[in-house]
């Protein structure tokens, strides 16, 4: 009797640890990504075969955020590490000196910089100090607010997930080539709604899209922060009234996260309107997804200039 | 003779002709020459004009193919920079350690009659260097050394993390801050108030409590995300931080001390903490371990909107100490702090504070405990500098009472790097 036991028990045994390994196998890869919209183009990629958790919360400014005890965790237990490289997470020292997992940090197997292949805007030619407020050392970091770059980043995104996955190398590369097809046509509509408005000029509170006129051709010389990082103060503001009215800027731009009473301000001396776009994926609720962020984006951009054009 | 003179005559009437000859030759010669130049000036006018011309032209087409690249973006390319070098440097200077400074000046004004440290100064009151740099993959060196203008330069931190051991354990040794509580750990730049929470400066020290040791922490492997865990375990030096009382001032005696950081996150606005903490060690050089302490910490930040965040912090310490010789054998301290981001630039707060002495007899006391209340008005000029007014009303144990006023400037700069809280 006893030995029929073992001998069943045994055969349970042989069976359910290739049951177990496959169940294993078949884990999600467990990516964190430190800002949203970076943390969407793993998911449009790695479909089922990820799970993405996200370091920043969308209303807030990705620059400052404390990243918490869980975010320490989730990234010490994570497959891979996506960031955005180019100084935008001022906080990913102590964040890697909390996890101390050297394959996470940069340059280790399981970090992926996605600013790698990039076109970078504002690359400084000089040294600069904190004197001209934040330091964007390495260039402009928002480079995912051009949709181009998401063909680049997605590439990225299937090149390292195809390290852990190599199995699934082909669903990672059929959900990009659904994901760029869709942003192709994407691309297209945009770029028929931006055409009238190109070379017009738009004032923002912070530097954060020069990769978004990159592709709408808008431009945007002034800002509401007198040096990048630098709250906006009287003599700046007193300067944006000016040049709004003396350039007869359409619209004044602020991202969700950003402080709204200098923006509001500025607009109500000067009657014209305020615009609040998405920086990134989840900023607002109608930016549900990084299609929807530059439906909303350029569709309320449109939209007022083209109330102005009427007036 | 007369045809001599004859002779002259006729050389002097015909000579105006002969040179007016001779003139019109080298006239005509001139004005050819006259006509060729002029030719040859028309050449290179025509030239010239032709040269502008053609140089307008590209002017011209050069502006208009601008105006074509801004009405029509080119698509982003691949860099040409190279992956390493933009992103992370190659250069030797990557070696050098990490380097920052953090100064905090202080003016106070108090009641207090004595004239010493604490009362009223305009002081430069600390300025730490800060240094710090992988020692290799596995570990990290970070050292922190103050200066001040009233103080002898301080060693304050010095301490070895050691990453990469068996049980995902983190290891620090060294002179470093301990996890003990909340805001003992922090640095005075990273405090919402100018001083130390009263229960903090009168057991641990007036700068919280740093000395040297070893510690161990680990994330707990359990099997739900919701709630993180972590557990530090340590031994310290005897002793404790400058004017304080939970232990001795010997440092042959250790200090034992553990905390359990509870962390979650109940909604995607609100975020909770709660820290317990027990540390036991001695109050004088002939025992060890005599003295106990348990501590709890509980921290709630809640984002009104994006701008405005709210936290309340509060912390309480409560001891078990064998001796006879005072009155309380459990004497306690707590305080509770509320602080609002108004804006951007603008934050308030207060805070109560409640301290029951160790080295008081009950005889000499006239209350039971030290305690304070205040408030605070915080601007931050930017992410790296911050000026803040700050009240405080003190009721001492012993008697009598301050009325104090701070006024503080906090500035970093290089690389500004504090642990994550």
């Amino acid at each position: 009797m006893n030995r029929s036991i073992t001998t069943w028990g045994l055969a349970a045994l042989l069976l359910a640890i290739p049951a177990m390994s496959l169940q294993a196998a078949e884990k999600p890869l467990k990516v964190v990504a430190t800002v949203s919209s970076l943390g969407e183009l793993v998911k449009a990629v790695g479909a089922e075969h990820v799970d993405v958790h996200v370091i920043v919360p969308p209303r807030l400014n990705p620059h400052y955020v404390q990243p918490k005890p869980s975010d320490v965790l989730k990234v010490k237990r994570a497959d891979l590490f996506v960031y955005t490289g180019l100084h935008l997470e001022l906080w990913l020292g102590p964040l890697m000196d909390a996890v101390g997992e050297p394959d996470v940090m940069p340059g280790g197997q399981k970090a992926l910089d996605m600013s790698q292949g990039i076109q970078i805007l504002e690359v400084p030619h000089e040294a600069t100090t904190r004197a001209e407020g934040e330091m964007y050392m390495h260039g402009n970091p928002h480079y995912w607010l051009d949709p181009r770059n998401a063909k680049i980043l997605g590439k990225a995104i299937v090149e390292k997930l195809r390290e852990f996955h190599p199995e699934h190398e082909a669903a990672f590369q059929t959900n990009l080539d659904r994901f760029l097809a869709q942003l192709d046509q994407k691309i297209t509509e945009w770029q028929v709604q931006v055409a009238p408005y190109k070379g017009r000029e738009l004032v923002a509170y912070h530097n954060e899209w020069p990769y978004f006129t990159q592709f709408t051709g808008f431009a945007m010389r002034e800002f509401l922060e007198p040096k990048p990082g630098i709250p906006p103060t009287p003599r700046q503001l007193h300067f944006i009234e000016g040049y709004i009215q003396e350039n007869r800027i359409p619209a004044i731009v602020k991202a969700g996260h950003e402080p709204k009473e200098a923006a509001h301000e500025v607009a109500k001396r000067t009657s014209v309107p305020m615009v609040v776009l998405c920086h990134t994926v989840g900023e607002l609720p109608e930016c549900s997804d990084y299609f929807k962020m530059f439906d909303h984006n350029i569709t309320q951009l449109t939209g007022v200039l083209a109330q102005g054009a009427q007036q | 003779m007369k045809s001599l003179c004859l002779t002259v005559f006729l050389c002097l009437l015909a000579a105006p002709y002969a040179l007016a000859e001779a003139e019109s030759d080298e006239l005509k010669a001139l004005r050819s020459q006259v006509d060729q130049l002029t030719g040859a000036v028309r050449e290179l006018t025509a030239t010239v004009q032709a040269q502008q011309q053609r140089l307008d032209a590209l002017e011209i087409e050069k502006q208009s193919a601008s105006a074509k690249v801004d009405a029509q973006p080119t698509a982003p390319a691949v860099s040409a920079i190279p992956a390493k070098s933009r992103s992370t440097g190659t250069s030797l200077s990557a070696l050098n350690p990490e380097i920052g400074v953090n100064a905090d000046f202080v003016g106070q004004l108090s009641e207090s009659s004595q004239d010493g440290e604490g009362n009223d100064k305009l002081s430069a009151r600390e300025v730490e260097l800060v240094f710090g740099h992988p020692i290799d993959p596995y570990s990290r060196l970070d050292v922190t050394v103050a200066f001040s203008d009233f103080e002898e330069v301080e060693l304050e931190e010095a301490f070895i993390t050691h990453w990469g051991l068996p049980a995902d354990l983190r290891a620090r040794v060294g002179r470093m801050r301990p996890k003990i509580g909340k805001a003992s750990v922090l640095h005075r730049d990273q405090l919402d108030t100018v001083d130390e929470p009263l229960v903090v400066d009168r057991y641990l020290g007036e700068e919280g409590l740093f000395r040297t040791g070893a510690d161990v922490s680990a994330f707990l492997p359990v099997p739900w995300e919701a709630v993180t865990h972590e557990l530090t375990a340590g031994i310290l030096e005897g002793g404790v931080g400058e004017g304080a009382t939970l232990f001795g001032t010997s440092r042959r005696r250790p200090t034992l001390y553990t905390h359990l950081k509870n962390f979650w996150d109940p909604t995607d606005e609100t975020s909770a903490e709660l820290g317990l903490t027990y540390l036991t060690g001695s109050s004088d050089a002939d025992a060890s371990f005599e003295v106990h302490a348990v501590g709890v910490d509980a921290t709630v930040k809640h984002f009104v909107t994006p701008s405005n965040p709210l936290k309340w912090q509060s912390e309480i310490f409560i001891q078990d100490r064998d001796e006879t010789t005072n009155a309380l054998n459990h004497p306690w301290g707590a305080y509770s702090l509320l602080d609002y981001r108004l804006n951007q630039q603008w934050a308030v707060g207060g805070r109560l504070d409640y301290v029951e002495p160790t080295d008081l007899f009950a005889a000499s006391q006239a209350r039971d405990a030290d305690t304070a209340f205040g408030g605070y008005l915080t601007f931050y000029q930017s992410e790296w500098a911050r000026w803040r007014m700050q009240y405080r009303h003190t009721d001492f144990a012993a008697g009598g009472d301050d009325d104090s006023f701070f006024v503080q400037g906090t500035v970093s700069i290089g690389v500004h790097k504090h642990a994550l809280q």
